[in-house]
């Protein structure tokens, strides 16, 4: 199935990162680039990505800021956020999925765990995955 | 012959952005990864790679102390420190442990290749911060400490400091034992001595010491950081 993936990171090198491991995925395509929030914002209009991989510590704006505001806005018809964040906390990841989010994944596994969050939140089911339990819901 | 680079950062994702980049420089290659500061320790003694990149944040044996390390083995590595921080203290340890780069991630995609293409001509490499620092006197010798003896823990030894970055991690005096390859008693006397060395009383203050001093590193929420201009429209 063809998904279309907007990245947004603060820092080029985690894009790049998150990009090969994507890309190696057929069907799947990396649209676009952010590095924040309102970047993010001013992209998904123009780019329409099916699925957000989102950070969520970025200046400007922070992912849980830019989450709200594109559930609010809903420029994109089915459009899900997938975070992939350095934050392994509960406490985070209930703020995320309150935010709108449809996944949470934690960048010490993104590796492990990001193409099946992709393609679980891409056919609108929840994944989250945090680093310190090992249990995945999904 | 190829330039080989050894890469150390526990995130496979930002590892992978290194070697993405790395790679595409012809003449480069990424001989090995290690996703903690023991490992690119050990892997740096069987590879013996021209350039180490390390990032400073890594759990088990954090980026400095892996710098120390490194050039306790072997003066002649060259290593290149990866951090997001670029405030005074981490600067002056990086250079007092003997790192000839010190690169900002955020900038990495930007400066990364410039500090490999400086340390292979035998420069250094520093972001332009750390140069005023340098430019500034810094490095002046009146102020120079030995490499091996970290400045804002004049009393503690090498493996007083592993010790230390293990318990900060939350591992118990067992599984310390067990990384280290020690018995349990000897590292539950290496963890009375720190504490008495450092008037500390319990593993609350360790911790608290071990942020402080940049053993360990902790990402604070959003909601903690300096608040971020935010427009709504």
């Amino acid at each position: 199935m063809a998904v279309r993936i907007l990245l947004v990171d603060d820092h080029p090198i985690v894009r790049q990162g998150l990009r090969t491991l994507l890309e190696g995925r057929s069907g799947w395509e990396v649209v676009g680039e952010a590095a924040d929030g309102l970047e993010a914002l001013d992209k998904i209009e123009s780019l329409q990505p099916d699925v957000v991989v989102l950070d969520v510590t970025m200046p400007r704006m922070n992912g849980l800021e830019a989450c709200r505001l594109i559930q609010q806005r809903q420029q994109v018809s089915g459009l899900e956020v997938l975070f992939v964040t350095q934050h392994d906390s509960p406490q985070m990841m209930r703020e995320a999925l309150d935010a709108g989010a449809r996944g949470y994944v934690v960048k010490s596994n993104a590796a492990r765990d990001l193409l099946e969050a992709v393609e679980a939140v891409s056919q609108h089911r929840m994944f989250t995955a945090l680093a310190r339990s090992a249990q995945v819901s999904g | 012959m190829k330039l080989r680079i050894l890469l150390a950062d526990d995130h496979e994702i930002v590892r992978r952005g290194l070697c993405a980049l790395l790679q595409k420089h012809e003449g480069w290659e990424v001989c090995g990864e290690a996703c903690d500061g023991r490992e690119a320790v050990e892997m740096a003694k069987q590879l013996k790679p021209d350039v180490v990149i390390v990032d400073i944040g890594m759990p088990n044996l954090n980026g400095l102390d892996t710098t120390r390390q490194l050039l306790q083995h072997d003066p002649h590595f060259k290593i290149i420190v990866l951090t997001i921080t670029d405030s005074d203290q981490v600067i002056r340890e990086a250079l007092d442990a003997g790192a000839r780069g010190f690169v900002l991630k955020s900038d990495a995609a930007r400066d990364l290749v410039s500090a490999v293409e400086a340390l292979q001509s035998k420069r250094m490499f520093f972001t332009p911060r750390v140069n005023d620092l340098v430019l500034a006197g810094f490095l002046d010798k009146g102020h120079a400490i030995s490499r091996n003896e970290p400045p804002n823990l004049p009393t503690l030894t090498v493996r007083e400091r592993e010790v230390t970055q293990l318990l900060a991690e939350g591992k118990s005096s067992k599984e310390v034992a067990s990384l280290l390859n020690l018995s349990t008693k000897t590292v539950e006397t290496h963890r009375s001595n720190i504490m008495r060395k450092l008037s500390l009383h319990s593993i609350r203050d360790l911790v608290v010491y071990a942020i402080k001093n940049n053993i360990i590193q902790i990402q604070m929420p959003p909601q903690m950081q300096r608040p971020t201009e935010t427009t709504v429209a």
